[in-house]
């Protein structure tokens, strides 16, 4: 049986139903996502669960798996999410030139960062393997699977000396800001959309925050304090989001990445805000539930099948932009799109637990 | 001579007599290759890329942010993609320069979006002029008009407040799009944006047109690779010469006569 609706499967669900329609730009309800309304946006969320779910695999302190099963099962974890990842690429290649063919329009073909695959398909090739090159909106599991490839190391140092833990993620955080290593992009120059150096503070962050002692001993201990402290910064930082300010990034003092607001290197404001909308949104769970049980029931299930349903929902993310193109957009044909776009995410999921039970049940 | 060829030869013209500026030389006969050198192949406004001019003043460092749609390239990392024949033209052309190009491109991306982007790198890699390869992402989006507008007009004028150049650089062409309205609207409005703004545009859309004509009337097969390839070289070489044409014209007033099109 699939665990009960809880609240990081929700929020889970939630943030890959916002991935689905904010990669599917000019889409009419991509104005409803939360990142319209704030600093952060969904990519923050998904990643903090990921490292929140991690507890599960690591297992309680009182119940510790053995190391080798534990890098067995994380390793094995992030080979079936890059196994995953290189598969949705090859479709949204294909999807790409098959659309380039059917609407005999080349720049298809340049759409999302693949006009190397076709322009320079030897160089690019070996790219997309060594995840040195990705395509546009196809670039969080990438991050994922070195975040899941870090994830032994995580998991040994909390296990030998976890107050130091967070202390080394933030270092290598800061760090990342202060001196601004990013890590490039081949063939096609550039840079990591999603700076892992960066992003797995958040991953890291959402693992101690699950755990029962340390941080997220004391922020259970304290949350309505969390809570009362949170509670003003969202405020402010949802008016700033919404009136458009972020400080000028030619005008704040070095290390500049510490004072302005960017997305690749998750800095400090973008966290905050998300840290603090965390706190205030883990108040609201029970109250959803009961508002609106069959959407929590539904979103839960998303969540539950995370990886299946975020590979679907890439999928028919490039989809919806190739249709929204065709069709000129518009409200008809976006209402269409995100409800056929989330009745397949809702059977993916349903797919995926009815094999698992049909497995269990031989 | 055709009127290409001798717009081309004014603005090499001008790197032979600028020893104020830097150690100009005569510059290396680098020639716009013939299937680029089409009549409107280039549109530019005319203006100037003062900030560049003034920065080379007191150094020989020209750093150029490439934002929008990345390019890659047949050509290989090893060749350094087509901005690299932006680089090499620049530095061939006035001696001593030292042109770095830092790409930031994010193919797909809305302009409107890229502007908090943009405005980090600019301020990040202290950048004197961006190249902004913009409008396909939102023509395809089909993001509405006026928003575009919006959004590259702010993104243009906060570049201007803080005394760094902009190129626009324009939309491809592409056959099915000729009869599309939405894809033309956006290829006037980049066309009107740098006009309103006074800044540079390189526009491509021309050039490839013409390149496609010519294929046809002579039952030339070219792949899409093939195609998109000629098309980006093209590009370049009008970059190229398009950022030298600009560097020249200072003030509103070039030190000869500016080349209000570069073909």
């Amino acid at each position: 049986m699939p665990r009960p609706a809880n609240p990081v499967d929700f929020w889970r669900g939630f943030a890959l139903i916002s991935i689905f329609i904010n990669h599917m730009p000019g889409v009419v309800f991509e104005a409803l996502t939360h990142r319209n309304y704030s600093y952060s946006d969904s990519a923050e969320l998904f990643v903090f669960l990921a490292g929140w779910s991690l507890r599960h695999v690591v297992g309680p302190p009182e119940d510790r798996v053995p190391v080798h099963r534990l890098l067995f099962r994380l390793g094995g974890r992030a080979v079936t999410i890059y196994a995953a990842h290189m598969t949705i690429v090859m479709l949204a290649i294909a999807m790409l030139a098959v659309a380039s063919r059917a609407l005999d329009n080349p720049l298809v073909l340049e759409w999302n960062n693949a006009a190397a695959v076709f322009s320079d398909p030897i160089n690019t090739h070996i790219g997309l393997v060594l995840l040195s090159h990705q395509l546009g909106y196809f670039d969080i599991l990438p991050l994922y699977v070195v975040l899941m490839l870090c994830a032994p190391l995580v998991a040994i140092i909390h296990r030998l000396a976890p107050s130091l833990l967070l202390p080394l993620s933030a270092g290598i955080y800061f760090a990342t800001l202060i001196f601004q290593w990013t890590v490039p992009t081949w063939p096609a120059e550039g840079q990591w959309f999603f700076n892992p150096l960066c992003w797995q503070f958040v991953f890291v962050l959402g693992f101690s925050l699950s755990r029962e002692r340390g941080p997220g001993g004391w922020v259970r201990a304290n949350l309505a304090l969390v809570r009362r402290l949170a509670l003003p910064i969202l405020i402010l930082a949802t008016i700033g989001a919404v009136v458009g300010w972020t400080p000028d990034p030619t005008s704040v003092p070095d290390p500049k990445l510490l004072f302005i607001a960017g997305k690749t290197f998750v800095t400090p404001i973008r966290l905050v805000q998300f840290l603090a909308l965390a706190a205030v949104l883990s108040a609201t769970f029970e109250f959803i539930e009961r508002a609106v049980p069959a959407i929590v029931t539904y979103l839960s299930m998303l969540g539950r099948n995370s990886l299946q349903v975020f590979c679907v929902a890439s999928l028919l993310s490039l989809a919806g932009q190739i249709v929204h193109f065709y069709f000129r957009g518009g409200l008809l044909v976006d209402t269409g799109l995100v409800t056929f776009g989330v009745a397949i995410l809702g059977l993916t999921a349903w797919m995926t637990e009815w094999r698992e039970r049909a497995k269990g049940s031989r | 001579m055709t009127r290409v060829g001798a717009r081309l030869l004014l603005v090499l013209g001008f790197a032979c007599v600028w020893p104020a500026l830097l150690q100009a030389q005569a510059a290396p006969p680098l020639q716009i290759p013939k299937e680029c050198a089409a009549p409107e192949a280039t549109e530019i406004a005319t203006s100037t890329l003062p900030n560049i001019a003034t920065a080379l003043k007191s150094r020989k460092k020209l750093k150029i942010l490439a934002m929008g749609a990345s390019s890659a390239s047949s050509r290989g990392p090893a060749s350094g993609g087509h901005f690299a024949i932006v680089e090499k033209f620049l530095e061939a052309t006035f001696k001593g320069l030292d042109v770095v190009i830092v790409h930031r491109g994010v193919s797909g991306e809305l302009a409107g979006d890229a502007a908090e982007r943009l405005k980090m790198e600019v301020a990040l890699n202290n950048v004197d002029l961006v190249l902004w390869q913009v409008g396909t992402a939102d023509a395809l989006a089909q993001v509405p008009l006026d928003d575009f507008r919006e959004g590259v007009g702010a993104s243009i004028r906060w570049l201007k407040s803080h005394k760094v150049d902009v190129i626009l650089v324009g939309l491809r062409y592409a056959i099915s799009m000729v009869k599309d309205p939405h894809y033309q609207a956006i290829r006037t409005a980049i066309r009107d944006l740098s006009k309103e703004h006074h800044i540079l545009m390189v526009g491509r859309y021309a050039a490839e047109e013409l390149m496609e004509k010519l294929r046809r009337e002579k039952g030339i097969v070219a792949s899409e690779a093939e195609t998109t390839e000629a098309g980006y070289v093209c590009l370049a070489e009008y970059l190229a010469r398009a950022i030298a044409a600009g560097i020249f014209v200072r003030d509103g007033q070039p030190a000869g006569q500016p080349p209000s099109k570069v073909n």
